[in-house]
């Protein structure tokens, strides 16, 4: 699904502060020469050098373990780079005060396999907590919630209790939660992990219509089904280092190239 | 600590001196030392006590399990009983008591400065007992209250990592807990308090019959500025039990 896409100017880093036009022409993300360690002679991330555009639509690929978890929590600053700069709207997340973390979460909307959402909220509430934060009107809280929630496919569901629903619509719930912000950037990390094929696709499509509207979405997975079934821009984690191809795998199968690097790399850590 | 901080002050300020007369002392002597005595601001009755009179007044009070009544009149001297109005110091009784032996019909003075001292050391420990059981008791307060809020907290842990993960700052995901923390607080030292005030409503009439005549004062509930000291410290606790106990989740 194609629609007319929007590149939104977006506060960032701080209350109030919008994008000047130059940042808005170039890349949302780039990563320069990341490393990040947590034993000190062997590095997690080694040398990751990435440049997502504006309304980008990527996967972010590898064998468990591979760094995929860790790339995207340092764009949410969860965590720290060690060496390198992660730039977001071209400004260096590494360098961020604590203080201005929030901010720089207010601008990206993150998805998680196990749903992150609260159990004995309601779905409204689940949704509305990411707006509530930034202490919007309750009017307006109402209204882009609905909107929110009838985009993910629960529309009318407000009222009702997150420990009823099932995982694809608790799924659908933490997706309508990261985008009811209208957030530059989406990071899904393993969103489908946890659901059925069927459902899976369901969630990637959800993020593809998402990705139409102008969102950028890094999608991070190690599901090679989902993957294939896509053109997307694929991103390869193997060991620290990233390989990337510009189209989905489909368009590498039989052939030498990222097909070749990300299934040696998963027979070798199956095997392992 | 309040009664026993108002049973300290009563004793201090019931001053009562006994001036045992000599044996034939003129009368004249005794009367002119009664119009003194009565003369005198910091006192408020003067009784003169025969032989007889003290006599009888042991024998009715003694309980030792010997008869007693055998003891000869002359074992009693006679004696003045000096009330001194209340509020009057022990410095203030001795001095008055320390001028009293200079007159002709007075063989002995006792000002129970003593016996003050021996229930000001009586007190002192039963101050020191208390102070210690209150910070005992404290301490459990603070222990408890922090555990219970701390658990309270972790069990919210992950409403606070998915605040952080929207872009809540610290303050906040701290405003709610801190308020939540303080409000809890309150009420358990308003709980407390009450508790307290039930305990005292039902036991003061007995205690104040018992232990009030030994001790000369009665038994009083905590004062205004305390109870309000009180709730006040028992919300301060725990708002900072909840200001702490969420810091650790907040570093997400």
């Amino acid at each position: 699904m194609q629609g007319t896409k929007v590149v939104r100017p977006f506060p960032f880093f701080r209350a109030g502060a919008r994008a000047s036009q130059p940042q808005l022409s170039k890349p949302i993300l780039v990563l320069e020469d990341v490393y990040k360690f947590f034993r000190p002679d062997q590095p997690t991330l080694r040398g990751v050098d990435l440049s997502v555009e504006r309304g980008e639509f990527a996967f972010i690929t590898g064998p468990s373990g591979a760094g995929k978890s860790t790339l995207l929590k340092l764009i949410y600053r969860e965590l720290r780079v060690d060496e390198g700069r992660v730039l977001f709207c071209g400004r260096d997340i590494g360098r961020l005060t604590d203080k201005s973390i929030p901010f720089l979460r207010r601008n990206l909307g993150v998805v998680f396999q196990d749903f992150r959402i609260i159990d004995h909220w309601t779905v409204f509430e689940n949704v509305a907590v990411a707006l509530e934060i930034v202490s919007m009107p309750q009017r307006l809280i109402r209204s882009r919630v609905a909107e929110a929630l009838e985009r993910v496919g629960l529309a009318g569901r407000g009222p009702e209790q997150t420990s009823n629903l099932s995982g694809g619509e608790k799924q659908r719930v933490a997706v309508a939660r990261a985008i009811v912000p209208e957030p530059a950037l989406i990071l899904a990390d393993e969103p489908t992990g946890n659901l059925d094929p069927h459902l899976a696709i369901d969630i990637l499509t959800l993020f593809e219509e998402i990705n139409s509207t102008g969102t950028t979405v890094l999608f991070a997975t190690h599901d090679r089904s989902l993957i294939s079934k896509r053109d997307h821009r694929l991103i390869s984690i193997d060991d620290g280092r990233v390989s990337e191809a510009q189209q989905g795998l489909k368009h590498w199968q039989g052939s030498s190239g990222i097909h070749t690097l990300v299934s040696s790399a998963w027979g070798r850590r199956c095997s392992a | 600590m309040t009664n026993l901080d108002a049973a300290a002050t009563r004793w201090g300020q019931s001053g009562r001196i006994t001036l045992f007369l000599r044996d034939g002392a003129d009368p004249q002597d005794i009367a002119q030392l009664r119009v003194v005595l009565e003369g005198l601001a910091d006192v408020s009755e003067v009784t003169h006590v025969t032989p007889a009179q003290a006599r009888e007044s042991f024998l009715e009070e003694a309980d030792v399990g010997a008869d007693l009544s055998k003891l000869p009149s002359e074992v009693f001297p006679a004696s003045l009983e000096v009330a001194l109005v209340q509020g009057v110091t022990r410095e203030r009784s001795e001095s008055i008591a320390m001028r009293l032996t200079q007159f002709r019909a007075v063989s002995d003075v006792e000002s129970y400065g003593r016996w003050f001292q021996k229930l000001d050391h009586l007190l002192w420990g039963a101050r020191m007992l208390a102070g210690g059981l209150a910070l005992l008791v404290m301490f459990c307060v603070v222990a408890v209250i922090g555990n219970t809020i701390r658990l309270a907290v972790a069990r919210r842990r992950q409403e606070i990592e998915v605040m952080k993960l929207c872009g809540a700052t610290n303050g906040f995901v701290r405003g709610p807990f801190v308020l939540e923390g303080m409000f809890q607080g309150f009420a358990s030292a308003l709980l407390a308090v009450l508790s307290l005030l039930v305990g005292y409503l039902v036991l003061h009439d007995s205690v104040d019959s018992t232990l009030a005549a030994l001790t000369g004062s009665k038994v009083v509930f905590l004062g205004a500025w305390t109870v309000v000291a009180l709730l006040v410290g028992g919300a301060v606790i725990g708002a900072i039990g909840s200001a702490v106990s969420v810091r650790r989740y907040l570093a997400v």
